[in-house]
This record gives C-alpha cells, structure tokens and sequence, in this order.
C-alpha cells in the first residue's frame, strides 16, 4: 500500500529512504548500488525497499478523477 | 575487563570487549532489546480522517515512527508521580497533525507533526506517512510515552544488537602452499595472498563459517579457526532514538539496578 515506516524483521527506519530510492531507480541507477549508498546493510532491510509497490499512488487515482468529476460538474 | 570502540557514528557503535563472560554480555543485551526505554506514540486520537487508509493504520504508522527520546526529562508511565492513567507533562507528550490536501494529491511527512516539546520530534523529517488526494483530510491528536521494547518492537531503541566471539585464525605456514582455495571461498574475505603464502587481511570479518576449511585441499588442513573464550565483537545500531553509547550507559544502569533489587529481596528473605 505504502511504504512501511520500519523493516519487519529488524525495525530499522526505511520509510525516509523510500523516495530517494525510487526516485534513483528511476534513473536507471542499480538497485544495488543505491541501497549500498543509502546504508542499508541487512537483507531483511534491503527487501522493503526492493520489494515495495506504491499502491496507495494506483487507488488515489480514483479520488483524483471523481474530484476532476466533480470540479467539470460545477463548470456547467 | 577492557573496552575498545572499534568504530562508532551517530548510529552504530562496534565495540571490542575482552575479559567478560558471556552471560554479562548476553545479559546487556538482552537489557538493551528489551529494558531500556525510549519514547514512541502509543495512543492516537483521530479527530479527522477522510484519507484512503484506516484510523488504525495511521495510528500504527505513528507508533512505528522513532521519536528523539530525552530519558532525563520524563519519567516512565508506571514509575511517574502523577499515578495518573492519562499521564502529566512529566510522562506524556502530545503531538498533532493537521494536514489537507488542497490543490492536489500530496505526501504527509513525520515533519508535519506538531510536538509540545520540540526536542522530541520525529528522528527523521521525511517519513511519508499518508498521502493524501485532493480534498481529503487528516487531524489527530497523539499521545507519546516511554515504554520499553518488551511491551512492543516501536519502543527498542535498537534495530540490531548483536555480539560474537572475536575470531582466532592460525595458519601452520609451513605446510600451507599459497593455493588460494581458502582466499576464493572465504565470504567475508578474510584472506589475502601475500608473497605466495595466505595471510589474514581482515581477522574481525570472520564468521567462523569453517568454509576455508574445508576448502583447503591439504587434510588436515593447515588453518586453524577457532575463537578467543573471553573476547567479543557488540555491534549496536540504534534506530536514532537515543545515542548507542547512551543505550549501553543505560543497560548497565538498569542491570545494576534489577542486581540490587534482588539482593535486596534475597537479604530480606534469608533474615
């Protein structure tokens, strides 16, 4: 859904990093490399990042459309 | 007893400690996961919340969220003067957020969150914690104590404490023939060929996996691992809560009180 706050199995602070990290994969830049610069060591750490999906970002589409409704509504 | 600091930053510290015994240094670090306290949102007022996740997502968000702890200003819920199940200023912190998305989706952040103490604040401003679409809002009100990581993960203020034996490797270098096996399958590249002989480059790497070993073709193989009885590595990584050198300051505070304690009761009880 969203990024989780810490790692499930050790409880180290992810969430802050979660941007900068997809904002790089974006860029193209290696996975990999990333989490190594961003220090996270542990593999339980390293899967948060890699393994996370934005959902939250799919379903807010629906909101943003029905307010767009709404707003064209209003025009006429 | 001898401590060394082997590297230490804000948020790590490795430490070497000769001489102790395993159940004194099992015993801190045990404290350290589950005694010493740090401050974490535990109860969540929702006042508004027209956002996509659930009241009691946002509230476990919160939770998780590591808040800079200060253990010389409040005291712990339980051991607070104010015997009160609601908390005083001594043991309680308030903090609140009031976020809306007025022109288009955006990220709430753990910066936005309001603290009447502004020393405990989030340790880090850019934790998202909700998005919001256009239109929605979010207003809470959240109460933060001290608690310790045996009531719940949120308030360990390490994310990893370990400790293991400080490696010893020796190498009978007259019967080693510099093959190289050992320096290939070594995973923490312990070794290193130096002058067509092995040599350890980097002893505090090991794991004691045994693999280089096996890996020597000579039998029995001229390496020999083992580990010193007395001697270990502690690595400690705080999660930003509270300094690691603090955290340990306050395991061996704890350990000598729970000691006291109990000769207290054990002198009560022989008379």
């Amino acid at each position: 859904m969203i990024i989780p706050v810490r790692c499930f199995t050790c409880g180290k602070l992810i969430g802050d990093l979660w941007e900068e990290f997809a904002r790089r994969v974006k860029t193209g830049e290696n996975a990999s490399d990333i989490l190594d610069s961003l220090g996270v060591k542990r593999y339980c750490c390293r899967r948060m990042l890699l393994s996370n999906v934005e959902i939250i970002d799919e379903i807010l589409r629906f909101y943003e459309e029905a307010e767009k409704r709404k707003e064209s509504q209003n025009l006429y | 007893m001898e401590i060394k600091i082997l590297d230490k930053n804000a948020t790590t510290m490795r430490l070497m400690i000769r001489g102790a015994d395993v159940t004194l240094v099992n015993a801190l670090r045990r404290i350290m996961l589950a005694e010493v306290p740090s401050m974490a949102i535990d109860e969540v007022v929702i006042i508004d919340n027209s956002s996509i996740l659930q009241d009691e997502i946002i509230a476990h968000r919160l939770g998780l969220t590591p808040l800079k702890t200060d253990l010389d200003s409040y005291n712990l819920p339980g051991e607070c003067e104010c015997k009160s199940e609601f908390g005083c200023s001594l043991c309680r912190v308030t903090i609140t957020l009031n976020a809306e998305a007025n022109e288009g989706t955006r990220t709430v952040y753990s910066g936005e969150l309001v603290s009447e103490n502004p020393e405990i604040v989030p340790v880090s401003d850019k934790i998202p914690l909700i998005k919001l679409a256009k239109g929605q809002k979010l207003k809470l009100e959240a109460y933060a104590r001290l608690g310790k990581g045996k009531n719940h993960a949120k308030w360990q203020p390490v994310s990893m404490c370990a400790y293991k034996y400080l490696p010893k490797i020796e190498i009978a270098s007259e019967k080693c023939t510099g093959c190289a096996k050992c320096v290939e399958i070594c995973p923490k590249k312990v070794f290193a060929i130096k002058a067509d002989m092995v040599e350890v480059r980097d002893l505090l790497a090991c794991n004691l996996c045994m693999d280089c070993v096996e890996a020597c073709p000579q039998k029995p193989s001229p390496i020999k691992v083992s580990w010193e009885k007395n001697a270990f590595i502690m690595n400690i990584e705080s999660t930003g809560v509270l300094p690691p050198e603090r955290i340990i300051q306050e395991a061996t505070k704890i350990l000598d009180k729970q000691l006291k304690e109990f000769e207290e009761q054990v002198k009560v009880e022989v008379k």
